[in-house]
């Protein structure tokens, strides 16, 4: 009796035969968990696997914006997104940005979360104060620090005493937009790392303080190597999130591409093609090449993760 | 089945479901409930893309329509301006859920596909509504047409300014006797100006708000000194760029000359600058309702011909109708009813400082009393300066978001401006070449021949 076609309930039948084949075992756990992934399925298809499919179709063909004249083109739009410089440039400016913006979060979250978490006094106001300016969106975001850059009478320049004009040259431009996301997203990798820091044990600390260690040495010996699988989440996270960068920037520079054409980002660029010269196919066709910059990026992760794991064993 | 906790969760999902259902079946309904509640037979639908002083000028103008004719039920829906507009025009013309009447910048038609996005105005019809050829400007009517038909019907033509402060200026000894600017007709006469005007600001107030930086603004303002030198972009066969990089670099000498002399502060807010007293800034006539709100004396004349030839850029907001499969019915003709009293009724448009395309409103008295209208709106419509008349130009089209980002590197002086106008000529030349993804084929193919 290894095989039952349907099992009237799993527990039973398991209980009664100690071993179940595959497809029992699947029923068995579909008839307890799959109606409450499936929702999610669904809709994961509906608004994720159709979209992806279609735009991997619509990138082989010339389709324009109504979705007529969708001559099939094979892997044209492909090679000329190769040899399209604004690919490669807008590209590099995703990255560019990335690179700033990723290490300042790590630094910047978890110094704030650091100082909320040892702070005695008002709590709750650091912790609201760090995390608020995540809630807002990111038109209000780029608006704002569009005024704060601004040239004469923007607060940056007051406050520092200076005149630059940020939003304008080239080499002050992505450093603008960094610092503004920085301010905005900062907040939720401070939650990621406050959560962290409150479950490292306490005890860990009042045993290296018996043994002498000093505030610096328990930061180095303890609360880092503690925070390292929050720290390697932060960093993916950071990591695609930026490389999709697009709406701070955009608002920032009024949907311009910066000084020199600086900040015109690779999501920027899909758009313009897309949605401005109508070139839907094309458009599709760069929005894959992202597509797979960040699925590598993202599988990446999973495998030095996976050979980090495979050592500690 | 033996999955008793699945019923109430099966009773959950279907009143879920039907939830879901009623709420889309009442949206349907929704489509023709407020025509009938408003007692009106016809519903026209109109898209727009006026926001600002012009949203509410043309809320109501289209309240002022409704009280007229109880008939029709307009529902009008302002989207953003720009690529989020057109857009949605576009895709709605091609699932074929158009709105019955639209508003378009006239220099995007051409990329619209006349013909497949857009469907031709029913002559016969607009007669009927009063709408005649003799009463509009010339230039823009015959803009509006493609193929003998005609596909824009313009409500306005709408320029950039120079817009001066009067205290500053007087001030500076710089008005004359009617208290008006008097023209600036060389680029010396023009930095003269200038010169008298800073000597009335404080440190760190910029004179000339020039939004250096903006690729919008930076290619209109490019498109009208170009015009002054008589500069054209292509063949009439659209074949070759005839773009003159020696003219294009005066151009742009001239604007960083701003910008290097220190009368214009790079990334500076301009409009609110010009509030707070900088004595000039070159605007779009939209700005009119803003400043009057301000109570700030100012007058505002088209850009200074410093170049010898008047011009200043020019676009028009024109009525379109987005292609519907089934166009026709009483909405159909309730659009082109309601697109001929908003351009006959332009004295009230006017308000928000565009200069009417409907000829009799210059007799308006009303009209004629605007100020500071009267100063620039003869002048602005007899040199208007147009982009190109081709698919890939037009208000925040492909042209002036490749292009202009050249003109403001040039300004901010980033780029020569020598170095500046080639990559614009190159620029010219890479989209030329470009296939018009409305159909595949490229300007060369497309506009023979056809008048620029």
């Amino acid at each position: 009796m290894t095989t039952t076609l349907a099992p009237a309930t799993g527990l039973r039948a398991r209980a009664a035969t100690g071993t179940e084949s595959a497809r029992a075992r699947w029923g068995r756990r579909f008839q307890h968990g799959g109606w409450f992934v499936a929702p999610f399925f669904v809709l994961y298809g509906l608004f994720v696997v159709v979209p992806v499919v279609r735009g991997l179709y619509l990138s082989l063909t010339d389709a324009n914006i109504s979705g007529d004249h969708t001559g099939f083109v094979g892997l044209d739009n492909y090679r000329e997104a190769f040899q399209d410089h604004l690919v490669w440039n807008s590209l590099g400016h995703s990255v560019q940005f990335t690179l700033y913006v990723v290490p300042c979060i790590v630094v910047v979250a978890l110094l704030m979360a650091l100082i909320a978490h040892h702070i005695t006094h008002l709590k709750w106001l650091w912790r609201l104060c760090f995390f608020a300016p995540f809630l807002l969106p990111s038109a209000v975001v780029g608006n704002l620090w569009w005024w704060l850059f601004q040239p004469t009478n923007g607060m940056v320049n007051h406050v520092l005493g200076i005149d630059t004009p940020w939003l304008t040259q080239k080499s002050t431009a992505m450093i603008a937009v960094v610092v503004a996301t920085l301010w905005w997203t900062v907040g939720f990798s401070f939650l990621l790392y406050l959560a962290a820091l409150q479950n490292i044990p306490h005890h860990l600390y009042e045993a290296a303080e018996l043994d002498g260690a000093g505030a610096f040495q328990r930061m180095l010996h303890i609360t880092v190597p503690n925070l390292r699988t929050i720290t390697g989440l932060v960093l993916a996270l950071q990591i695609l999130a930026s490389l999709q960068v697009f709406d701070q920037a955009v608002v920032m520079y009024q949907f311009g591409p910066g000084p020199e054409e600086s900040t015109r980002t690779f999501v920027q660029y899909t758009l313009e093609q897309g949605f401005t010269s109508y070139r839907v196919g094309y458009a599709s066709a760069i929005s894959f090449i992202l597509f797979l910059i960040i699925a590598a990026v993202a599988l990446g992760r999973m495998w030095l993760l996976r050979l980090r794991e495979e050592d500690a064993r | 089945m033996g999955l008793p906790g699945l019923t109430r969760r099966q009773l959950l999902s279907t009143v879920g479901g039907l939830t879901v259902a009623g709420s889309l079946g009442f949206a349907a309904l929704g489509t023709g409930a407020d025509a009938l509640a408003s007692g009106a037979s016809t519903r026209v639908r109109y898209w727009n893309l006026f926001t600002g002083g012009d949203g509410a000028n043309m809320v109501a103008m289209v309240d002022a329509f409704r009280k007229e004719h109880p008939g029709i039920a307009v529902k009008d829906s302002t989207l953003t301006w720009g690529d989020p507009y057109y857009t949605k025009l576009a895709m709605a013309a091609a699932g074929n859920r158009a709105p019955d009447l639209g508003v378009m910048h006239q220099g995007r038609v051409p990329g619209f596909a006349p013909g497949r996005l857009l469907d031709p105005w029913d002559m016969d019809l607009l007669t009927k509504y009063g709408v005649r050829e003799a009463d509009f400007n010339p230039v823009l009517w015959k803009r509006g047409i493609v193929d003998g038909k005609l596909y824009a019907l313009p409500l306005d033509i709408h320029v950039q300014l120079s817009f001066y402060r009067t205290d500053v200026c007087r001030k500076a000894g710089l008005l004359d006797a009617d208290g008006r600017l008097p023209t600036a007709n060389s680029t010396d006469e023009w930095f003269a100006l200038l010169k008298e005007a800073r000597k009335q600001l404080k440190d760190g107030q910029q004179t000339l708000g020039l939004h250096a930086f903006d690729q919008n603004f930076s290619w209109w303002f490019f498109v009208a000194f170009y015009q002054q030198l008589g500069g054209g972009y292509f063949s009439d066969d659209r074949t070759d760029v005839t773009f003159d990089t020696d003219k294009a670099t005066q151009v742009l000498e001239f604007f960083h000359q701003h910008v290097a002399d220190g009368y214009t502060i790079v990334g500076q807010a301009d409009g609110e600058a010009f509030l707070a007293g900088s004595p000039f800034v070159w605007e779009g006539n939209w700005s009119v309702p803003y400043f009057s709100g301000e109570k700030v004396g100012y007058g505002a004349q088209p850009l200074p011909p410093v170049f010898g030839t008047p011009a200043t850029h020019a676009e028009s907001h024109s009525f379109v109708l987005p292609h519907q499969a089934d166009r026709g019915g009483a909405a159909n003709e309730g659009a082109h009813l309601l697109a001929a009293y908003m351009v006959k009724n332009a004295t009230a448009w006017a308000g928000g400082g565009h200069v009417p395309a409907y000829l009799p409103t210059f007799e308006d008295p009303a009209y004629l009393k605007l100020t500071p209208q009267s100063e620039y709106s003869r002048p602005a419509m007899e040199h208007p300066a147009t982009e190109p008349r081709i698919w890939f130009a037009g208000s925040t089209g492909t042209l002036a978001k490749r292009i202009g980002p050249v003109v403001a590197s040039s300004n901010v002086g980033s780029a020569k401006p020598e170095a500046a106008a080639r990559r614009m000529k190159s620029v010219l030349e890479e989209l030329l070449a470009m296939r018009n993804p409305m159909d595949g084929r490229t300007a060369a193919q497309e506009l023979k021949g056809a008048a620029a």
